[in-house]
């Protein structure tokens, strides 16, 4: 290992069984063949496991910080007690160098019925401190953590942000050369998080290596040179914190997508299962989303298409236009139609509307047959994230839907590569704009004295 | 302090060559290395387990100062009479119980130390062998306390222990052993297979029954006295015991051989926790 490395990790692998029982055999199994000095090979799959880290190398220089993000269940967290030494590699090789200190989850060791200063002692302790650095710093991490009132507190009484403010004092101030952290900072609140995240730069200036674990890309960005982007125990992207982020963001945007289409599948089987009862096959029912029709009109067909290739598409780049394309059958004649497509994003309903009256086609009179509709976009100023698009066919006399299609499309935008959106996950429209910045007062000293 | 800045751990699946001599040499080291740890976190549960009672420290009288008076009263009672010994009966009662105790919570103390230090160990790297051996801290200072009680039962029943009972403290140090070692195999089993420890506990239940703890080793059944002679736990009982109210040794033979046997069970304990302690993090 080379001395200005403070971590290396080379293709290591952990698994995990499924099943408690499995895992109960295979243990007991693998505990008796060691007894029996026979050689216990782990770096197979055997029935019912699976890796839940895969191959994952990298290096981490002294000072450097390393972000590591992925949706729940890619194996962030099993990495990190690897690299804290709680789980041995099923294959390959970590090697750290110095003190670790980690704050994998708060209050690790708090004893419920003890006070701060007594539990500054025990986990002075764990982290490898004597009694005597522990007194030396005592002062420094009841100031840091601000809990000068309630360091004689039983800490089963503080709440939750307290905790975390008392963990990463004493994990901070003991000075370690690689610090773990597993989505901690979360918890405290704003003044405390900037405190934080002053004392990371700070220790990073001295020296420490840090690893984050995060679901925040402002975190991320804050603290870490670069980062590892994980799905499903493999390292995906290995890149700078930009790059992370964006895979984050969009591996975010195709899970929603994904978990939407699953549960309007489910809503449907349970749907069916209900119709079949009622023994009615008027309304058959479509691939995908919820479809409510009267007998006069029925939505049949809705298809996102790129209007580079023609083709359909689930997922495009970003500022990439599209044509919507939209099958209707008409049962009976009917009057001053109007089609409407209303675009939901992941946390916001009705952000848009495409409707024909709007839009200047008018429809005054549908004979019997099918009709086909495209719409194509001008622009598409939506910003990365996962959008669900819901049809209606509406007649200007009633006022009722004749047909609701709901959820009947998704679409996910991708992150641009040439520019990093981070600031504000909620926002859902881009308007470009342009910035510009003129001093208006010539002042040598700062505004505020 | 240690210069850790420099230190390089390394991780990789388990070693091939964990000879039990390299266990014997990692467990002295790694306890060593956590001490402090140990020592803290007794403190930890000594404390809170005195804490939010309404007689704080005084609980440290009082449950053994219980355990007498009762003994007591049932001495009064004549219970406790089977007739001439050379020991008072309650007092060879009392000693052969504290024995047994001790045999009893060392091992269930050294098994659940992992289980009940979990949080530990999925969150810290604190030597695992450490985190096993910080419920015996406890259990030493039961026996401590346990041992001053003694003297106490003595006073009453107007008798002085023999001058030997001053290596009482030492001639028990092999059932230690021996529940630690026991103890350290259950330990890491249990984290697989949870039953183990209570089917262990069922089955030392068991063994007193062949064991002189709370009767005499001359027994009249000559299948049963057989089964007591061969019986290693007998001579970790017996010898302390004796020494401590006649100041002999009943059969030195016996307590060396079951000496020695104690301390092969501690080392094999040692290594099978070694063997196996890279695999227990995960089953917790």
């Amino acid at each position: 290992m080379r001395t200005n490395l403070s971590l290396v990790a080379d293709r290591v692998s952990k698994k995990f069984g499924l099943t408690l029982k499995q895992s109960l055999q295979y243990g007991l199994k693998d505990m008796a063949r060691t007894f029996l000095g026979a050689r216990v090979s782990t770096d197979q799959l055997r029935p019912g496991e699976f890796w839940a880290i895969r191959d994952v190398s990298f290096e981490l220089h002294r000072g450097e910080s390393l972000g590591i993000m992925g949706v729940n269940g890619s194996g962030k967290s099993t990495l990190l007690r690897m690299l804290n030494g709680v789980y041995a590699p099923d294959a390959g090789h970590i090697q750290i160098r110095g003190r670790v200190a980690a704050l994998i989850a708060a209050g690790a060791g708090f004893a419920p019925m003890l006070s701060g200063r007594e539990n500054v002692f025990i986990n002075g302790a764990l982290l490898g401190l004597s009694k005597r650095q522990v007194d030396a710093l005592m002062d420094e991490i009841i100031a840091f953590s601000e809990l000068e009132d309630f360091i004689d507190l039983p800490v089963r009484n503080y709440s939750s942000g307290m905790f975390v403010r008392l963990g990463f004092a004493i994990a901070a101030l003991s000075r370690p050369d690689v610090l773990l952290m597993d989505e901690v900072l979360a918890v405290g609140d704003l003044n405390f998080q900037k405190k934080c995240f002053d004392c990371i730069l700070n220790m990073k200036k001295q020296g420490t290596s840090i690893i984050l674990v995060s679901h925040s890309p402002g975190s991320i960005w804050a603290v870490c040179d670069r980062g590892l982007f994980m799905d499903h125990g493999h390292v995906v992207v290995d890149g700078t914190a930009e790059d992370i982020v964006r895979a984050y963001d969009d591996q975010n945007s195709r899970n929603a997508v994904e978990s939407k289409l699953r549960l309007s599948a489910a809503h449907a089987a349970t749907a069916r299962s209900d119709y079949a009862s009622m023994e009615d096959e008027s309304v058959p029912v479509p691939m995908r989303g919820e479809l409510h029709s009267i007998d006069e009109v029925v939505c049949r067909e809705f298809r996102i298409l790129s209007q580079q290739s023609g083709k359909e598409v689930g997922e495009i780049d970003f500022q990439d236009v599209v044509d919507l394309e939209l099958a209707i059958d008409v049962y009976q004649l009917i009057n001053n139609v109007v089609v409407r497509v209303v675009v939901d994003a992941s946390h916001y309903r009705n952000i848009l509307v495409l409707d024909s009256h709007e839009q200047g086609l008018k429809l005054e009179e549908l004979m019997p047959g099918r009709y086909s509709f495209k719409i194509s976009l001008q622009a598409n100023n939506l910003r990365p994230g996962a959008y669900t698009f819901n049809v209606t066919v509406i007649s200007k006399h009633i006022a009722a839907h004749l047909s609701l299609w709901l959820k009947c499309g998704t679409l996910v935008i991708r992150a641009p590569k040439e520019r990093f959106f981070y600031a504000e996950p909620l926002a859902v429209i881009h308007l470009p704009a342009t910035f510009t910045c003129h001093p208006q007062l010539a002042v040598e000293r700062s505004l505020h004295v | 302090m240690l210069d850790t800045s420099s230190m390089v751990r390394s991780y990789s699946p388990r070693r091939t060559f964990q000879t039990p001599t390299r266990s014997l040499v990692m467990a002295w080291r790694e306890v060593y290395i956590s001490r402090h740890v140990i020592w803290q976190l007794f403190a930890r549960d000594f404390v809170a387990n005195l804490r939010q009672k309404l007689l704080g420290y005084l609980w440290v009288l009082i449950t053994p100062l219980l355990a007498i008076a009762s003994f007591v009263f049932l001495n009064y009672a004549g219970v406790l009479n089977p007739g001439s010994m050379s020991v008072p009966y309650p007092l060879f009662v009392y000693i052969g119980t504290s024995l047994w105790a001790l045999l009893m919570t060392t091992m269930t103390a050294v098994a659940n130390g992992l289980i009940s230090n979990s949080d530990l160990i999925i969150r810290t790297n604190i030597p695992k062998i450490g985190l096993s051996l910080t419920g015996l801290a406890n259990v030493l200072y039961n026996y401590t306390v346990g041992v001053i009680l003694l003297l106490i039962v003595f006073a009453f029943f107007r008798l002085s222990p023999h001058p030997w009972i001053i290596l009482y403290p030492i001639v028990c140090l092999p059932i230690i052993a021996l529940g630690v070692g026991v103890g350290l195999v259950l330990a890491v089993v249990g984290t697989v297979a949870r039953d183990v420890t209570p089917i262990a506990t069922s089955v030392l239940g068991l063994l007193m029954y062949v064991t002189p703890v709370v009767f005499n080793a001359d027994l009249s059944n000559p299948v049963l006295r057989r089964v007591i002679v061969a019986n290693p736990l007998t001579y970790l009982v017996d010898t302390p015991r004796s020494l401590a109210t006649l100041g002999v040794i009943p059969c030195p033979i016996g307590y060396v051989l079951s000496t020695m046997l104690s301390l092969v069970m501690l080392w094999i304990g040692i290594h099978a926790f070694y063997l196996v302690q890279d695999k227990v993090a995960e089953r917790l």
